[in-house]
C-alpha cells in the first residue's frame, strides 16, 4: 500500500484546521527531511561509509613505513621521543620499552607509489584511488574512550555519533530503511574488545536517530518478522484494522502523534518487506562474490557486511557503519594482525572498486581506521618471533576513498618511530569537521541545543582538512 | 526547534503586555551574547558583560532604546559592528527578539535577579492551587478548560500514573458504580497506598540515579545494586519525605548512629559508571567519578549544569569554575579506586542483609556462640581424652586436608642431583636445571592455597615454586626467593594486575629452612602470608591489585620458572587448596613424628611440636563439639558470603585536598579549593562542610531551587513535560516557566508539607486541570500546539516500562513481587554476544519472565532492546527528562516480540473481544470499533481453521503453559485481536 503524506492529509484533514495540521506536521514524517537549510553548501559527498576497525590497528604494519627501524630493533625508545608522554599503565611500568620494527615487508603502489604493506595486496592494488591520512592523532589511550571519541567526538559517553548527526541534519534519503545502519563482525577468533550501543547511539538527540543494528543471527532488524504462525496476510488483515481504529482514534482525539503513529505502522509493514529484499543475495551475480571474496556469502562476516553496505547504500542509507573487531594486538600480533588483514583487506578494497565500477564512489565518502595506532615499542616479552604493541594516540593512519576526497594522496607525516607527527597534524575534530564538509555541512553550524549550551559533533575544535579534499 | 516553537507562542500571547526581563529578555541576552559578554571571564572579550547589570551599563540608555549601544549594534547594517558578530558565523538577531530588546529599554530596562534564585514564597489561594492558576491564565486567554474526561478514561490515566498499571474492570466498574461525592478521591487514596505506586515511582528514580547491573564502561562488568534499589521502592513506600530522602541519599552514611538502611542509600552516589578497562589511568577515572557525583547532583537537586563549569567558567549561570570544583570537593573524598573490579562491587562496599537475612545470619552467629561455648566446656576433657590419646601410641600424621601435592624429592630425579635433605634426600638445583611437576595447580584468582617446601638456598635469586611462563612478568603464579627474601607473587598482568608481596627479613642463606607462603582467595594482600620456619613474616606489600582469573597451560616448576632458577636444595614440597591456618604453619615444619612428640614429657615439647601433636589429635578423634564449630563457622561463612553487598559512600580518614583542574583535566591541579557552593546559591551557613553539610544546604526550606526542581520533575510526570520543560536546567538557558506562579505555590506548598510527596501527587491528580477531557480541537492545537497552558487533558505515550507492564498486567501473566535480584525477561539471542563475546545473556524463566520492569536485568552497553525503543534512558548518565520518539522499531517490537505476542495469546484467554478491549483501554468498544476487530478476527479465524498448523504455531510462543482445551483457530484468532488491541495508540497512551 502506498502510503504518503499527501494520501494521509487527504484523509484526515476532515474535522482539523489544514493550516493547524500543517503547520505541526508530525515530527516523525518531517524529520525525513533533516533540517532546514542543510545541506550548507554543496555535498561531494551523499552518503558516508565507514569501516570502524575496533582495537587499532597497527599503522607500522599497515601504512606507515620506516625501515629505519630495523636497524634499531631491540634497542631502548629514546626517551627524547616519548617527551614525558603519558603511557597506559599497562606498559608504563615495563622496565624496558624495545624498539621493534615491522616484520612485514612494505612496498610502493601504483601512480602516486603510496607505501602498502605485504599484509594488504587488496588495498595496494586501488592505492591510488586512496587519500591516506597519516597523521591523524587523539587523545584518548584506551578502547573506550577512544572508540567513543571518534564516534562521537568526546571521549565520555553522552553525546550523539556521527551517523545520529548525519540523520538529524541531514534527514533520510530512504523511506523504507533507517538512515543510519550499523553492521559489527568479530575476528574469527571471536574475541576483541567489546562495542557498545552507545556508539551508535543519539545521545542527547531523539532517539529517533540512533543508528539501527542491522544483525546477521535472527532479524536483521529486531523483531522485524512476524511472529511464527503470522503470515503477511494476517499482518495486512491486522494493519488495516489498526489503521481504521487509529484513524477513529484521530478523528475523535485531534491528536497528531496518531497521525504519526499510524505513519510508523506503515513504514514498520514496508521495512518488513524491504530489509528482506536488501539481505537477500539470490539475484547477486557470481562475479559480486568473487569480488567480495568467498566471505562474503557468510552473514556476519565483514566481507558479507561490506556487500550488505553496498547494498544500502544503493537503497540510499546515509551513513552506513561497519565494526570489525579484535585490531588490539598488545601481544601476538605476527600472528594476530595477518588474521584481521586478511578478514578485510579483500572486502574493504572490493567495496571502493564496486562503488566505483556502479558510479557511486563519487558521491560516497568510504572511511577505514580503527580508534588509535600502536607503538613502536613492545609490550610485553619481545622475542625473535613474537611481539605486541601497546595503545598510541600520537599518530595513526586512516584512508578514505570517493566522496570528495583527493584520490592518490599520502597526507601527513610522523617521525621515525611512527611516534610523532612531524607535519599535518589531522585531530580526529579535524577529520569530523572534514567529514562533514564533504557531506555539505559546515561543522561549527550543525548544533543541538541541550543542558542549556549549543552542542557540536566538533565541539568548539575541528578543522577543514582542505588539503586532501579533491 | 521546539524551544523555538514555545518562544512563538509566548511572544504571541504578551505581545502587548510589559516586557519582562527574567522572562522575555535574559533568554536573548544568554543565548547571544553570553557566551563573549557573559559569565565566562576568560572567554570575555571586553569588560562589557550581559550577566549583571553593571557590566551591562555602558552599552544601555534605560528608556530609550535608539541611544543604547546595544540596540545600535544589533540592528546595525554593517557586518563589521553587527552584534552578535558575522564572523563568527552568527545571523542578525530575529526581528522579534530585536523588538523585546527595544521595549525592554524603552520600558526603563529593569534588571531582575534570575528567577529560579529568588525562594518561592507560600501563598494562600481559593481551592485547588493547580485550577486556581491555570484558569487564571486561561482566563486571561479568553479560553476554557476542556470538560472532565469519561470517567472510564480517568481512572485509567489515574491508575497508569500513579501505578504505572492499568485498572483491572473490577477496579474500573467499582469506580464508575460509586457514585458518592468522594469517589474519586477514594481511588486517588487507594493507588497511592498500593505497592504498585512505589514500583512506579522507584523506576522514575532509577532513571534520574543512572541505576544499572553493570559498569558501563569497555567490558562492563557486573555490579549488584539492587539492594539499594529496594531501598528506593521502599523509601517510597513509606512516602519518606523527600528532604528525608535527599539527605539519607547523599550522606546517610554521615548521619549520628546511621542505620544499614541509611548507609545502604548513599548507593545513590555510587551508581555512576565506572571502568575496569586495562592500562588506564587510575587518576583520571577517579577525577570522573567525582565529577559525574558532583555534576548528577547539581542536575537533580539544582537544576544546573554544573558540568558545563568543569572546564572553564560557565558561560551563561554564574557558576565559576571554581564553584564547580568546591561542589566536586563534597565528593571527592572517598575511599575509591579508579580502575574499579571488573566481577562485582567495588569498595568502599557494605553487607547489606535483608531483614530475612539479618534473622538468618543472628541465628547462625548464635549457633557458632553456642558451638564455641561448647568447645570450651569441653576442653578439659579432649585434654584428658588426648593424654589417653597419647598413651595409645599414635601413629605418625601429617597435615593432608586439601593437599593436592607432595613432592618428597627423596628419588633421583636426573639431571638433578640427590643431596642430603631435612627429611630423607632432597634434591639439588644448580641454577639451571628444574623439576617439572606436570599440570597441577591451576589455581585462579579467587581460589585460596599454600605452598610449602624446605629450602637450603645457595643464591639470594631463584624459584622455588611457580607456574607461569618461564618469564617473571608472565601470568600465573610462583613463590620465589628475590633479594634473599620470599616473594610471593601472582600476576594477571604484571604491570597492572597482581599481587606481589615479599618478607621484610631474608631467609638464611646455606641453611635448611622451611617456607610457606599462604593465600586466602580474597583478592588483597591483607590475604597473605609467609611463614620461616613457622614463624608469620612480618611483610611489604609490593603490589595489590589483584582482580581478574588468570589462565596458563604451563606445568607447574620447582626450583624454576618466571625465568629464574634456583641455586640449592629442596625437599618436601607440598601444594595445599585451602589456606593453611597459623597453627598449621607452625605444625609444618616440625619433623619430629608424632609418636616421637607423644612419647615426649608434656612439659618438654615445643609449642610448635605441641600444635602438631594437638592437629593430628584432634584430626583423628574427631570430637563432636569440634565438627559443630567447624560446622557452625562453615555455615556462618557461606550464609555470609551470600548476602548481598552494594556500594555505599565513606569518607576517607582526614580530607583529600581539591584542586581545580584546569581545562577539566585530571593531572592539571591548579589552586586549592574548599568544599562549598557558588556565592549566587543560598550561603551555605554554619553546617558542617561534606556532604551532610550539602544535603542539608539543599534541603533547607528557603532554598530556591530544590523543591522547584522537584515538583517539576513529577509534574513531568503527570503531564509530560515539566512546567519548565527544560527539567535539567533552571539557569539562563532553561526555559522560563510557563507558569511561574503555580510552579511556585506548588514549591512552597511542597515544602510546607513537609515534602510529602504522596501529598503532592494528591493535590495535582486531584484537580480539575488534570481531570480535563485531552481531547484536541483545531483551535487548541493551533493556538497553543503543545499544551503548555493546559486548557485540555495530558494525553501521551507511555513510558516503555509501563508499556510492558501494561501487558504483562492485561494479559494476568504480571508477577508481583518487591524487591530481589535482577530478572532477565525474553530479549532476542545473541545480543550481547555480537558486541561484546562471552557467553551472552542467560534468559531467566518462569516468574522471571514476568516481573516488572524495574527488576529488568540493565547492561549499560547492551540495554534492554524494548526499553530502549520505548525511549527509556539508558542509565548511562542521569536522566531527568522525559523524551518520547514514535517511531517504526517501536510497531516492530510491540507486534513481534515474544514478550507482546505471548501476553496476546495469554489476554485472549481472558474473553472474547470485547472483554479484551475492555481489560486494556477501561472502557467499551463502539459499536464501529467492535466491528472492525470482529472483522479482523473473522479473516484470522478463517485463515486459521484453514492452516491449523499455523494457529499452532501461533500459539507456541513464550514460555507460560497455553491452555491446550481450546479450540486452537479460535485462540489464535482471539490472540491475533488481542494482540491489535494492544497496539492501538490509545493502548500504549495514557489518554
Amino acid at each position: 500500500m502506498e502510503f504518503t503524506r499527501r494520501h494521509f492529509f487527504s484523509r484526515t484533514a476532515s474535522g482539523l484546521g489544514i493550516a493547524a495540521l500543517a503547520s505541526l506536521l508530525p515530527r516523525e514524517l518531517s524529520a525525513a527531511k533533516g533540517l532546514s537549510g542543510l545541506p550548507h553548501f554543496a555535498p561531494k559527498a551523499k552518503r558516508v561509509i565507514y569501516l570502524f576497525q575496533s582495537g587499532g590497528p597497527s599503522q607500522m604494519e599497515l601504512f606507515d613505513h620506516k625501515p629505519k627501524l630495523q636497524e634499531m630493533a631491540g634497542q631502548e625508545m629514546p626517551e627524547s621521543v616519548r617527551k614525558g608522554q603519558r603511557l597506559t599503565t599497562m606498559s608504563a611500568s615495563q622496565s624496558s620499552l624495545p624498539l621493534v620494527p615491522s616484520m612485514f615487508a612494505f612496498k610502493q603502489h601504483g601512480a602516486s607509489g603510496a607505501w602498502v604493506s605485504e599484509l594488504l595486496p587488496y588495498t595496494a592494488k586501488i592505492a591510488d584511488q586512496l587519500t591516506f591520512v597519516k597523521s591523524l592523532h587523539t587523545q584518548a589511550i584506551n578502547h573506550d574512550p577512544a572508540v567513543t571519541f571518534l564516534q562521537t567526538g568526546a571521549e565520555l559517553a553522552g553525546r550523539p555519533s556521527i551517523g545520529a548527526w548525519l540523520a538529524y541534519g541531514l534527514g533520510a534519503e530512504t523511506e523504507n530503511l533507517p538512515s543510519f545502519v550499523v553492521m559489527i563482525s568479530p575476528g574469527s577468533g571471536g574475541g576483541g574488545q567489546p562495542l557498545y550501543d552507545r556508539l551508535w547511539g543519539s545521545g542527547f538527540l531523539p532517539t529517533r536517530y540512533q543508528g539501527v543494528k542491522f544483525r546477521s543471527v535472527g532479524d536483521p532488524v529486531l523483531y522485524l518478522s512476524n511472529p511464527d504462525g503470522f503470515p503477511a496476510e494476517n499482518r495486512r488483515l491486522y494493519l488495516d484494522a489498526l489503521e481504521k481504529l487509529n484513524r477513529a482514534k484521530l478523528d475523535d482525539y485531534g491528536d497528531p502523534e496518531i497521525a504519526t503513529r499510524i505513519a510508523q505502522y506503515e513504514m514498520a509493514f514496508r521495512m518488513q518487506s524491504s530489509v528482506p529484499e536488501l539481505t537477500d543475495l539470490s539475484k547477486e551475480p557470481p562475479r559480486t562474490f568473487e569480488l567480495y571474496g568467498p566471505d562474503s556469502r557468510k552473514p556476519g562476516t565483514f566481507s558479507y557486511n561490506c556487500l550488505l553496505a553496498r547494498r544500502l547504500a544503493e537503497r540510499g542509507v546515509r551513513f552506513i557503519q561497519l565494526f570489525h573487531r579484535d585490531w588490539d594486538h598488545h601481544g601476538g600480533l605476527p600472528e594476530g594482525l595477518p588474521k584481521r588483514c586478511k578478514e578485510t583487506d579483500q572486502p574493504a578494497a572490493s567495496l571502493v572498486e564496486d562503488l566505483k565500477e556502479r558510479g557511486m564512489l563519487d558521491d560516497t565518502l568510504v572511511l577505514w581506521g580503527g580508534e588509535f595506532g600502536r607503538t613502536v615499542y613492545c609490550q610485553g616479552r619481545l622475542t625473535k618471533d613474537d611481539y605486541g604493541r601497546d595503545h598510541h594516540p600520537r599518530c595513526f593512519t586512516m584512508w578514505m576513498a570517493g566522496g570528495g576526497m583527493k584520490p592518490g594522496v599520502s597526507y601527513g607525516e610522523t617521525d621515525e618511530f611512527s611516534y610523532n607527527v612531524v607535519s599535518d597534524p589531522v585531530h580526529v575534530h579535524d577529520l569530523h569537521a572534514t567529514m562533514l564538509h564533504t557531506l555539505g555541512i559546515d561543522h561549527t553550524k550543525l548544533t543541538f541545543q541541550y543542558q542549556g549550551r549549543h552542542f557540536r559533533l566538533t565541539d568548539v575544535h575541528g578543522k577543514v582538512v582542505k588539503e586532501i579534499l579533491g | 526547534m521546539l524551544g523555538r516553537v514555545l518562544c512563538l507562542l509566548v511572544v504571541v500571547m504578551c505581545a502587548s503586555a510589559e516586557v519582562r526581563f527574567n522572562r522575555d529578555i535574559r533568554p536573548i541576552l544568554s543565548d547571544r551574547c553570553f557566551p563573549c559578554h557573559g559569565p565566562d571571564a576568560a572567554n570575555r572579550k571586553t569588560a562589557l558583560r550581559f550577566d549583571v547589570e553593571a557590566g551591562a551599563k555602558p552599552a544601555i540608555v534605560a528608556g530609550d532604546a535608539a541611544k543604547s549601544p546595544l540596540m545600535q549594534r544589533v540592528i546595525s547594517t554593517n557586518k563589521t559592528l553587527r552584534m552578535p558578530p558575522a564572523y563568527l558565523g552568527h545571523d542578525r538577531l530575529p526581528d522579534k527578539e530585536i523588538e523585546l530588546l527595544r521595549q525592554w529599554i524603552d520600558q526603563g530596562a529593569q534588571w531582575e535577579k534570575h528567577w529560579s534564585l529568588i525562594p518561592p514564597k507560600r501563598v494562600k489561594v481559593p481551592g485547588n492551587g493547580v485550577d486556581y492558576y491555570v484558569r487564571a491564565r486561561l482566563e486571561r486567554e479568553g479560553w476554557k478548560p476542556s470538560p472532565e474526561t469519561a470517567r472510564a478514561t480517568l481512572i485509567r490515566r489515574l491508575s497508569l500514573d500513579l501505578t504505572g498499571l492499568p485498572p483491572t474492570p473490577e477496579e474500573v466498574d467499582a469506580f464508575l458504580k460509586d457514585s458518592s461525592v468522594n469517589a474519586y478521591e477514594k481511588q486517588v487514596d487507594r493507588l497511592l497506598a498500593s505497592p504498585r505506586y512505589a514500583e512506579r515511582m522507584a523506576m522514575r528514580w532509577l532513571e534520574v540515579a543512572r541505576y544499572a547491573d553493570t559498569n558501563g564502561y569497555q567490558t562492563d562488568g557486573i555490579r549488584d545494586m539492587y539492594r539499594w534499589r529496594d531501598w528506593v521502592i521502599g523509601a517510597f513506600a513509606r512516602n519518606m519525605p523527600f528532604d528525608r530522602f535527599t539527605v539519607e541519599q547523599l550522606a546517610g552514611d554521615l548521619l549520628p548512629n546511621a542505620t544499614l538502611d541509611q548507609k545502604i542509600a548513599t548507593g545513590f552516589l555510587r551508581n555512576h559508571r565506572t571502568t575496569s578497562e586495562g592500562g588506564i589511568v587510575p587518576e583520571e577515572f577517579r577525577v570522573e567519578y567525582v565529577a559525574e557525583r558532583a555534576e548528577t547532583t547539581a542536575t537533580v537537586w539544582l537544576g544546573m549544569t554544573f558540568g558545563c563549569a568543569r572546564c572553564h567558567d560557565h558561560k551563561y549561570d554564574p557558576i565559576s569554575q571554581k564553584d564547580f570544583y568546591r561542589l566536586f570537593a563534597f565528593f571527592n573524598n572517598v575511599p575509591e579506586k579508579g580502575q574499579v573490579y571488573n566481577f562485582g562491587n567495588e569498595e568502599p562496599m557494605i553487607k547489606a542483609p535483608t531483614t530475612e537475612m539479618s534473622r538468618k545470619l543472628e541465628n547462625l552467629d548464635r549457633e557458632l556462640a553456642d558451638a564455641e561455648r561448647e568447645w570450651e566446656r569441653v576442653q578439659p576433657q579432649l585434654a584428658k581424652d588426648q593424654r589417653k590419646w597419647e598413651r595409645n601410641k599414635p601413629g605418625e600424621w601429617s597435615i593432608t586436608r586439601g593437599l593436592i601435592l607432595h613432592l618428597p624429592m627423596d628419588g633421583a630425579a636426573a639431571p638433578l642431583e640427590s643431596v642430603e635433605g631435612k627429611a630423607g634426600a632432597a634434591l639439588r638445583f644448580d641454577g639451571a636445571k628444574e623439576l617439572a611437576a606436570g599440570a597441577v595447580a591451576g589455581f585462579d584468582y579467587l581460589d585460596p592455597f599454600s605452598i610449602g617446601a624446605w629450602i637450603k638456598p645457595e643464591a639470594g635469586d631463584g624459584a622455588i615454586v611457580t607456574k607461569l611462563e618461564d618469564y617473571f612478568e608472565a601470568e600465573g603464579y610462583g613463590l620465589y626467593l628475590i633479594g634473599g627474601k620470599l616473594q610471593l607473587v601472582i600476576t594477571k598482568r604484571f604491570t597492572d594486575i597482581g599481587l606481589r608481596v615479599e618478607t621484610e627479613s631474608p631467609v638464611t642463606p646455606n641453611q635448611w629452612q622451611h617456607v610457606l607462603a599462604v593465600y586466602d582467595g580474597t583478592r588483597y594482600a591483607t590475604g597473605t602470608a609467609l611463614y620461616i620456619n613457622g614463624v608469620e613474616q612480618k611483610l611489604k606489600v609490593l603490589f595489590d591489585d589483584l582482580n581478574y582469573p588468570l589462565g596458563n597451560k604451563e606445568p607447574l616448576r620447582i626450583g624454576a620458572g618466571g625465568g629464574k632458577r634456583f641455586r640449592g636444595a629442596i625437599d618436601e614440597v607440598v601444594l595445599y587448596r585451602r589456606a593453611l591456618t597459623p597453627k598449621e604453619a607452625l605444625a609444618m615444619p616440625v619433623l619430629e613424628t608424632v609418636p616421637g612428640i607423644a612419647a615426649m614429657k608434656p612439659e618438654r615439647r615445643t609449642k610448635a611440636q605441641a600444635a602438631k601433636l594437638r592437629l593430628a589429635f584432634l584430626e583423628e578423634s574427631a570430637p563432636a563439639a569440634l565438627k559443630r564449630l567447624e560446622e557452625a563457622r562453615l555455615a556462618r561463612k557461606r550464609f555470609y558470603g551470600s548476602i548481598p553487598t552494594v556500594m555505599v559512600m565513606k569518607e576517607s580518614p582526614g580530607i583529600r585536598d581539591t584542586f581545580l583542574l584546569k581545562r577539566g583535566a585530571y593531572d592539571a591541579p591548579g589552586e586549592k579549593v574548599t568544599a562549598g557552593v557558588p556565592a549566587v546559591l543560598p550561603a551555605f551557613g554554619e553546617r558542617p562542610e561534606n556532604r551532610l553539610g550539602l544535603a542539608q544546604w539543599l534541603t533547607d526550606p528557603e532554598h530556591p531551587l530544590t523543591a522547584r526542581v522537584t515538583v517539576n520533575r513529577y509534574w513531568q510526570m503527570l503531564f509530560g513535560q515539566g512546567l519548565v520543560k527544560t527539567v535539567e536546567d533552571f539557569g539562563s538557558q532553561g526555559e522560563w516557566p510557563v507558569q511561574m506562579e503555580l510552579l511556585d505555590w506548588l514549591a512552597a506548598e511542597f515544602v510546607a508539607s513537609g515534602w510529602d510527596v504522596k501529598g503532592l501527587l494528591k493535590t495535582i491528580v486531584m484537580s480539575g486541570t488534570y481531570r480535563q477531557s485531552s481531547r484536541v480541537t483545531p483551535e487548541l492545537l493551533e493556538r497553543d500546539p503543545e499544551n503548555r497552558l493546559l486548557a485540555r487533558g495530558a494525553r501521551f505515550r507511555l513510558p516503555a516500562d509501563v508499556v510492558r507492564d501494561q501487558a504483562l498486567a492485561v494479559a494476568g501473566l504480571l508477577v508481583e513481587k518487591t524487591g530481589g535480584p535482577s530478572v532477565k525477561p525474553y530479549q532476542p539471542p545473541g545480543l550481547w554476544q555480537e558486541l561484546a563475546g562471552g557467553s551472552g545473556y542467560k534468559q531467566g524463566s518462569g516468574e522471571d519472565l514476568y516481573r516488572r520492569s524495574l527488576y529488568t536485568y540493565w547492561r549499560r552497553t547492551v540495554a534492554p532492546p524494548s526499553m530502549i525503543t520505548f525511549d527509556a534512558p539508558n542509565r548511562e548518565t542521569c536522566s531527568v527528562r522525559a523524551v518520547r520518539t514514535n517511531t517504526p522499531l517501536q510497531a516492530l517490537n510491540l507486534m513481534n516480540d515474544v514478550a507482546y505476542v505471548e501476553a496476546s495469546r495469554a489476554l485472549a484467554v481472558r474473553g472474547g473481544i470485547g472483554e479484551m478491549f475492555r481489560i486494556v483501554l477501561s472502557r467499551e468498544p463502539s459499536a464501529a470499533e467492535f466491528a472492525a476487530l470482529q472483522q479482523a478476527h473473522d479473516g484470522f479465524l478463517s485463515y486459521y481453521r484453514a492452516n491449523p498448523g499455523e494457529a499452532e504455531r501461533f500459539l507456541s510462543h513464550g514460555e507460560s503453559p497455553r491452555d491446550k482445551s481450546l479450540d486452537a483457530a479460535g485462540h489464535a484468532a482471539r490472540a491475533a485481536v488481542a494482540s491489535l488491541i494492544l497496539n492501538l495508540d490509545e493502548a500504549i497512551t495514557k489518554e
